[in-house]
């Protein structure tokens, strides 16, 4: 008996699509910034060019999501991450942290202006992601552009060890992919809020048979849950002082499977800033850090007291 | 006689040499900067709002160094071999924003350069302003 279907993703193309529009949004903008160049070279009383607002988040992590920033042109970051075990196991696990560790070592770099590239390896089940983060529009000074909108794409791969091919029959099971759009906005020097819908598309899930046969007395073959999972992320920043960021968030889960429903996740943090590091201690529900894995699979209940802490520690580098 | 002479012209001489060791390291060198830069107008003016954003971008990238007060007194201001200099003082005062927003930018040495760090040109207009709260 196969326990697993194999469905071929269908969400590259939806984020290729939505790759196409922030692209066309980017190259609109583009062009209007030239055109006001070559009349300024002509009319020096020309409006200048709007500037982006700066700092809407601090760090391209917000907690368990990404934020909507990408660093400028040439810097390079490194992530280091840690999710502890939940904190229900009390004295026993010290508090989940003596419990099942989870970490994340990622590097991010940015090629061009508003585009990273990052590669991470995390602990469970020893999961490589690659992933792509592209700002297609600012948020500007004059409020000619209202908000800043990014997307993030993440392939992640479960490389953990299938010697009898059990687990996975085919290499392409062990793939998830997470496509999101990331909109925020900054409200004077305190504040900023962030909204953003995601799908996850995860290639394999697991099946059951149901009694259903076919015309020729075959099995049906059902799925538990459907491969593609939307979501939502709602986030927030208060800035504190000048070094210190109060951050909140709250993931909820739009698709309904029929079972393994994942839970939503809350979190709050706070976050200190100098230039080149930050940290981030948080306490939330997730514990995966792949954002697939979070979105599609978190069983954690903050209803039932399934809290974890975790931080996030970067060091940016600008050339 | 002539052996006491001589140990006081060593030891004087060794006071110089360390003397004037210590006066070269605290001794800045000249920081030229371009004049067309030196003579860069400031573009934000320097109002609650541009002072409170000077404020916090010094908290975060430059009180490390020079200090809450721009004293040169910060955390690690110890371990730097140039001395970041007491930002009250006329020979940082007397300097154009132009002058000092070069500075913040290219940076030296010790120093880092800005530019990179702070993707907002205003930003940097802003640390200046704020810098100018500093003065006696
Ligand atoms: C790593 C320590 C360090 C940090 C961080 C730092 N500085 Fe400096 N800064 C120095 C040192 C050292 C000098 C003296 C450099 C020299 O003369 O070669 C200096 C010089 C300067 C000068 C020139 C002063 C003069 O009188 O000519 C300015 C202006 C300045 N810093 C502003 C800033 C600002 C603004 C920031 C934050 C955005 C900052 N610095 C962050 C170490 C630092």
């Amino acid at each position: 008996m196969k326990a697993h279907t194999t469905l071929y993703n269908r969400s590259p193309k939806a984020a290729l699509v939505l790759f196409c529009l922030l692209g066309c949004l980017n190259f609109l903008n583009a062009q209007d910034s030239t055109g006001v160049k070559e009349a300024a070279t002509e009319a020096p009383a020309a409006p200048k060019k709007s500037k982006p607002v700066p700092n809407t988040f601090e760090n391209i992590w917000l907690l368990d999501n990404q934020s909507v920033m990408v660093p400028t042109k040439g810097s390079f970051q490194l992530d280091f991450m840690h999710r502890f075990g939940t904190i229900d196991g009390g004295y026993q696990s010290l508090f989940g942290l003596f419990g099942g560790i989870n970490i994340r070592i990622g590097a991010d770099y940015v090629p061009r202006e508003d585009l990273m590239v990052g590669l991470s390896l995390t602990e469970y089940n020893l999961t490589w992601e690659g992933y792509v983060k592209y700002a297609g529009l600012k948020q500007t000074k004059d409020d000619k552009i209202p908000v800043s909108v990014t997307y993030y794409g993440n392939m992640a791969v479960d490389t953990r060890s299938d010697p009898t091919g059990g687990l996975y029959p085919h290499g392409s099971d062990r793939l998830m992919f997470f496509n999101q759009i990331i909109i925020a906005r900054k409200f004077g020097d305190r504040f900023s809020i962030q909204v953003a819908p995601s799908l996850t598309h995860v290639n394999v899930v697991q099946g059951y048979y149901g009694g259903d046969t076919t015309a020729d007395g075959k099995s049906v073959l059902g799925k538990e849950m459907k491969h593609d999972h939307f979501a939502i992320a709602f986030s927030g920043k208060v800035k504190l002082n000048n070094t210190l960021n109060l951050l909140l968030n709250y993931d909820q889960p739009i698709t309904k499977h029929l079972t393994n429903n994942p839970n939503p996740n809350l979190s709050a943090g706070l976050e200190i800033n100098t230039t080149g590091h930050t940290f981030q201690v948080l306490v939330g529900n997730y514990r995966y850090i792949t954002p697939s894995r979070n979105n599609y699979y978190n069983n954690n209940d903050y209803k039932d007291g399934q809290w974890l802490i975790g931080f996030n520690m970067t060091r940016l580098w600008n050339w | 006689m002539k052996t006491k002479t001589l140990s006081v012209l060593l030891l004087m001489t060794t006071f110089i040499v360390v003397v004037s060791f210590t006066f070269s390291k605290q001794q800045p060198k000249p920081w030229n900067v371009p004049e067309k830069n030196a003579k860069m107008a400031n573009p934000i003016k320097s109002d609650a709002a541009s002072i409170n954003t000077g404020k916090a971008s010094w908290a975060k990238n430059c009180a490390s160094c020079h200090g809450k007060m721009g004293k040169g007194d910060g955390s690690k201001a110890a371990k730097l071999t140039t001395h970041p200099g007491d930002f009250s003082a006329a020979a940082t005062q007397g300097q154009s924003d132009g002058a000092l927003y070069y500075k913040i930018s290219e940076g030296r040495d010790d120093m880092p350069a800005f530019k990179k760090k702070i993707s907002d040109e205003d930003e940097i207009w802003s640390l200046v302003n704020y810098i100018r709260t500093f003065k006696k």
